[in-house]
């Protein structure tokens, strides 16, 4: 059988190894939460870390089994993509990290004058998110 | 940058997706390239040319 695997296989693989590797990172901060953090938050981060586990691995299947039917999205993210995937992936991850100084910032200063820091903190990873997600839709739109 | 990729593609009889294949990108990345959205790196110019068998300059032109 011959053991010569082409980029794309082998990249696929690499990311493989990545996600595993974070949801046993995630797995073992979950349950070291649910026994020592507050309320439902353990779960809530297993729960979360199940769909984006389920939603990773579909796009991973999407770019390595039907590469034409896959999105930039799924390209970009599971590493599997063209030279423009990475660019628009660079470019919007680029924007985030842009757009974290700012939205820091107001966090700290919301924190400062009382809110409660709990739900500055998911404010603040929600709206990153939001950012990340609209700033790839625009540049892959506009590229 | 402007460019001739699609009357180039359309002469040779090519789809997007077939030019795609052979370049080893995807079929967007070929009609961001031929709208003018998006500026190839030098390899995948140069893989370009040489499936049209033209030099570089003749295919992307300075705006």
């Amino acid at each position: 059988m011959s053991t010569d695997r082409s980029p794309i296989v082998r990249r696929a693989a690499a990311a493989a190894a990545v996600y595993v590797a974070g949801i046993a990172l995630i797995i073992v901060v979950g349950l070291l939460l649910q026994e020592h953090g507050p309320g439902n938050m353990g779960r809530g981060v297993l729960q979360g870390a199940a769909v984006g586990t389920v939603g990773a691995l579909f796009m991973l299947w999407r770019a390595t089994r039907r590469p034409p039917h896959a999105t930039t999205f799924e390209r970009a993210w599971t590493q599997t993509g063209d030279e423009r995937d990475d660019a628009v992936l660079t470019r919007a991850l680029a924007v985030l990290g842009l757009a974290t100084l700012p939205i820091t910032s107001a966090g700290a200063i919301a924190i400062a004058f009382g809110a409660p820091v709990e739900m500055v903190l998911v404010l603040l990873l929600t709206t990153q998110v939001v950012v990340g997600a609209v700033a790839f839709v625009v540049i892959a739109r506009r590229s | 940058m402007e460019n001739d990729v699609r009357e180039l593609r359309l002469a040779a009889g090519l789809s997007q997706r077939e030019l795609a294949e052979a370049l080893g990108v995807s079929r967007q990345t070929v009609n961001s390239i031929e709208t003018g959205r998006y500026d190839p790196s030098l390899p995948l110019a140069i893989a370009i040319a040489r499936q049209f068998q033209r030099a570089v300059e003749e295919i992307f032109h300075v705006d």
